[in-house]
């Protein structure tokens, strides 16, 4: 087995008890949390509320639901709803995260696209208008919140000229993705761009660039050959959670167009109480993370050579 | 086609525009668009049948299309359209004969007898029966059905024993005289059952499908229903697709072909989707009521405010003190000035409300006299009790206000509310908040005293309002249980007439305005925004839009 199986394998073994002390913590504060799923403002009568715990195994100790729980993620069910009655979790998931998929793969490859470019380009222009104009313009869009940009976009290309929905989900029509992937874009462009920038800025500063240009190497050289790949290091490090962050939805996206992601059930699930969908959206989101944060570093291993897989 | 030219197709594309007016946002992003909103020339015969398609909004994505076990708004939206019951709304929201063609009631009014139409169709072509009626009812009480409502059932004889467990489903007092012949019995003559009736929880079954898909056969295809439409699709938080019913009865009179729902939550985005013309009806509340007055000015008679049947109030713990004291809560309604609070705040989307039951068609409002007061004289009576309840300066009324934190109305309403109470009497409530389910076990473990609350009626009767304060009714919160205001509930509820009925609850509701167990804030109002080409579409107090009165008109946009 090569070094870097072995180094996956160690860290896919490492994840068991990080996603263990995930599912507990969450489980338990969610029970914690004060008001239960079928809490309505005209009270249960007991019975029917009696029935409903019945039903749902509420009734049980705590201890035995939790394992209950466990044993069910184990054989990758996440239980019924409890808000949705008669819909599982598992279904929900399964109907919200392609739609996030949806949005934040276009997303990040704008990111990718456009942020990348824009970065360097400002590093190698550094001080001219070419590095204070892309740089401004991504400070705005840092600084500018998603909830401001995205009604901005649809008051203009919706309400006002009529070009694209304002919200809403079609599958499958790319017309209902343009402006949730552009508003959920548009940020991350801007942070590509900021990281890039100044990554590369400090490797063109480097002695080993410096030696690079001394032997007379042509700038285009100099740059693809020797300075990118070390520049990309800290964009992997950025990407690791963007994409996370990205593909699991951004719940105030989704809630200005309408859109029937996962991060509207993690907020309505944590609103309503409704404990396996929250536990199921949270197991997904600590996996992805997990999961993603060994790719950033199996990439970083294979960007810089220093970096062994031990 | 490609992207491009179908976003050219929405709209003429003028790019230099386009950069100029994201330009010019940018810097303010005001809510009011720059006057792009599409006008109409509405003609008065129908758009062909390609086009009858009806588009609208939900408040939010139904939690459950089980007509059994749903609770909420919007599932009971689009079970309207789903299913049929005995009786069902008319698009004024009346309630006219469903399945049910006709009826019988027995002389002391505890033996109601349905005759079912015999052309009565599930989807599948199978005939609706009395059979499913009594599945679905019996379903309902069952404790492995688990359902919320059941005990709205509870006027059926037995409904409670077999929810309890006690006694088995099928000791129910519902039975199926054949096919086309139901028959229920009651505990107590309840007039206002074929109200009741038009509710979800009535709706009939298809035993096969629920049998077979057990929870899941509310998913398209599985779900079976006897309404107007049938579900074709259904992504939870993203759209319901619903298809005209060819085996509906009154089929022939459904003109639309089509019904499509975004469950859209934030009235703002619910605005936008309007404008933009992705929506035919965009539902309460379908703006901000900030947009408002520029609404009214810009859209005409496309924004629907009608009164909607429910109330807002503050509730309070009648039982302990500070609020045992009758002249204190007397008192605290008075040094409201409701008008202010509706004009200032509700922007004419609230109505003052001085008693509990919004109005009702053959019920008299039983309005307090001081509600006519001139304002000098109502605080100068406020002052007076205030003071007769004990308090004054230096001794002044320290008490917290628990109220949800989701919801800016109910903050704002509140923030003006304390401040008339320290203004008009010196009074010093402090404000505090909780999530929804906190507050809501707060409320029901009597740990809040004093709290925000508001109650929308399930049907056009008083008693949906009064039990509130009954002994022994669940939502008794503030444990009210003064006993002239129990006799006349009772009588209500022993009476067979329903006229004699309205006149309890009214003398009843004079009881509650004497004792002031509550203190009523204002009525709602339906905020609805509908094009102009639709049709069939009618304001009325529950606010329901069943989908087969409407149609689509022809129309040109400009």
């Amino acid at each position: 087995m090569g070094a870097l199986a072995r180094y996956t394998a160690r860290r896919l073994l490492g994840a068991i008890p990080t996603m263990l002390v995930i599912i507990t913590l969450s489980f338990f504060l969610l029970r914690a949390a004060p008001g239960g799923p079928f809490d309505m403002q005209r009270a249960l009568p007991p019975q029917v509320k009696l029935n409903l715990e019945r039903m749902y195994h509420l009734n049980l100790p705590l201890w035995q639901q939790y394992l209950d729980y466990l044993g069910n993620i184990l054989r990758g069910n996440f239980g019924p709803s409890f808000v949705y009655r008669g819909t599982t979790v598992n279904q929900l998931i399964g109907q919200g995260f392609p739609v996030d998929i949806a949005i934040g793969l276009p997303a990040l490859l704008g990111a990718l696209l456009l942020g990348i470019p824009l970065g360097i380009i400002s590093a190698l222009k550094q001080n001219s208008w070419l590095d204070y104009f892309p740089m401004a313009l991504a400070m705005v869009g840092i600084s500018i919140p998603t909830f401001v940009v995205a009604p901005v976009l649809i008051l203009v290309l919706a309400v006002m000229l009529h070009w694209l929905p304002a919200g809403g989900w079609s599958a499958g029509d790319p017309l209902y993705m343009i402006l949730p992937a552009v508003s959920l874009g548009l940020p991350l462009i801007a942070y590509a761009a900021r990281v890039m920038r100044g990554s590369m800025i400090e490797v063109l500063n480097s002695p080993y660039i410096r030696t690079a240009r001394a032997k007379g190497l042509p700038e285009r050289t100099v740059i693809l050959r020797h300075a990118l790949r070390p520049a990309m290091l800290p964009m992997v490090s950025f990407l690791g959670p963007a994409v996370v962050n990205t593909i699991t939805g951004s719940i105030v996206v989704e809630e200005i167009f309408g859109l029937p992601g996962i991060g509207r059930f993690f907020v309505d699930g944590a609103m309503n109480r409704d404990y396996t969908l929250v536990m199921g959206v949270t197991v997904l989101y600590g996996l992805l993370i997990v999961l993603f944060n060994l790719i950033a570093d199996v990439l970083y291993g294979i960007l810089d050579p220093r970096v062994r897989f031990q | 086609m490609p992207l491009f030219k179908r976003i050219a197709l929405r709209r003429g594309f003028n790019i230099i525009g386009v950069l100029l007016t994201m330009a010019l946002l940018g810097g303010c992003a005001p809510r009011r668009p720059g006057g792009e909103i599409h006008h109409y020339t509405v003609g008065t015969a129908l758009a062909p049948p390609a086009q009858q398609v009806f588009i609208r909004s939900l408040a939010s994505s139904p939690r459950t299309l089980d007509p059994s076990l749903s609770t909420d708004v919007m599932g009971f939206n689009v079970l309207t359209d789903l299913f049929e019951g005995l009786t069902q709304f008319n698009a004024q929201g009346q309630v006219v004969p469903g399945v049910a063609s006709h009826w019988t009631v027995s002389k002391n009014g505890l033996r109601w007898t349905f005759f079912l139409r015999p052309d009565a169709r599930w989807n599948n072509g199978a005939p609706v029966t009395a059979q499913d009626f009594a599945y679905a009812w019996q379903r309902e009480v069952s404790p492995d059905t688990a359902a919320q409502y059941a005990d709205s059932l509870s006027m059926i004889v037995n409904a409670s024993a077999v929810i309890n467990g006690t006694l088995p489903t099928s000791a129910l007092g519902v039975h199926a005289l054949g096919a086309r012949t139901l028959q229920v019995d009651l505990v107590h003559p309840t007039p206002y059952l074929t109200a009741a009736l038009a509710n979800t929880y009535f709706d009939p079954l298809y035993p096969p499908t629920v049998r077979r898909w057990g929870l899941a056969w509310t998913q398209p295809p599985h779900l079976i229903s006897d309404g107007a439409f049938y579900l074709a699709s259904e992504v939870v938080n993203g759209r319901l697709i619903l298809l005209k019913n060819p085996w509906f009865w009154d089929a022939g009179a459904v003109r639309l072909r089509e019904e499509i729902d975004y469950p859209i939550k934030n009235a703002a985005s619910k605005l936008d989707r309007y404008l933009a013309d992705d929506l035919d009806f965009a539902d309460d509340p379908a703006f901000p009521p900030s947009d408002i007055d520029w609404l009214r000015h810009a859209l005409g008679s496309q924004v629907h405010v009608a009164p909607y049947y429910g109330t807002a109030y503050l509730g309070m713990l009648v039982h302990e003190q500070p609020f045992a004291n009758r002249d204190l809560r007397l008192a605290l309604s008075m040094a409201l000035e409701r008008n202010v609070l509706d004009d200032k705040l509700g922007r004419g989307l609230f109505l003052p409300a001085y008693s509990l039951m919004p109005p009702l068609a053959g019920y008299t409002q039983q309005l307090p006299a001081w509600a006519r007061w001139p304002r000098a004289q109502r605080l100068a009576e406020a002052r007076r009790l205030y003071a007769a309840a004990g308090y004054g300066p230096g001794h002044e009324l320290r008490a917290r206000l628990l109220y949800p934190t989701q919801g800016s109305a109910a903050r704002h309403y509140v923030e003006a509310v304390t401040l008339m109470w320290k203004e008009n009497l010196g009074a010093d409530v402090h404000l505090w908040n909780e999530q929804w389910k906190v507050m809501l076990q707060d409320i029901q473990y009597k740990n809040a005293k004093l709290y925000w609350s508001a109650w929308i009626g399930n049907y056009l009767d008083p008693v949906t309002f009064m039990h509130q304060f009954q002994v022994g009714y669940p939502m008794n919160y503030g444990d009210f249980s003064y006993a002239p205001f129990q006799k006349l509930l009772q009588a209500a509820q022993s009476s067979n007439d329903n006229a004699q009925r309205y006149r309890y609850f009214e003398q009843a509701e004079r009881v509650l305005g004497a004792q002031m167990p509550f203190i009523p804030l204002y009525f709602y109002t339906a905020d609805n925004l509908v094009k102009p080409y639709v049709t069939g579409w009618h304001s009325n107090l529950l606010d329901v839009h069943p989908a087969q009165y409407i149609a689509i008109l022809q129309h040109t946009v400009h």
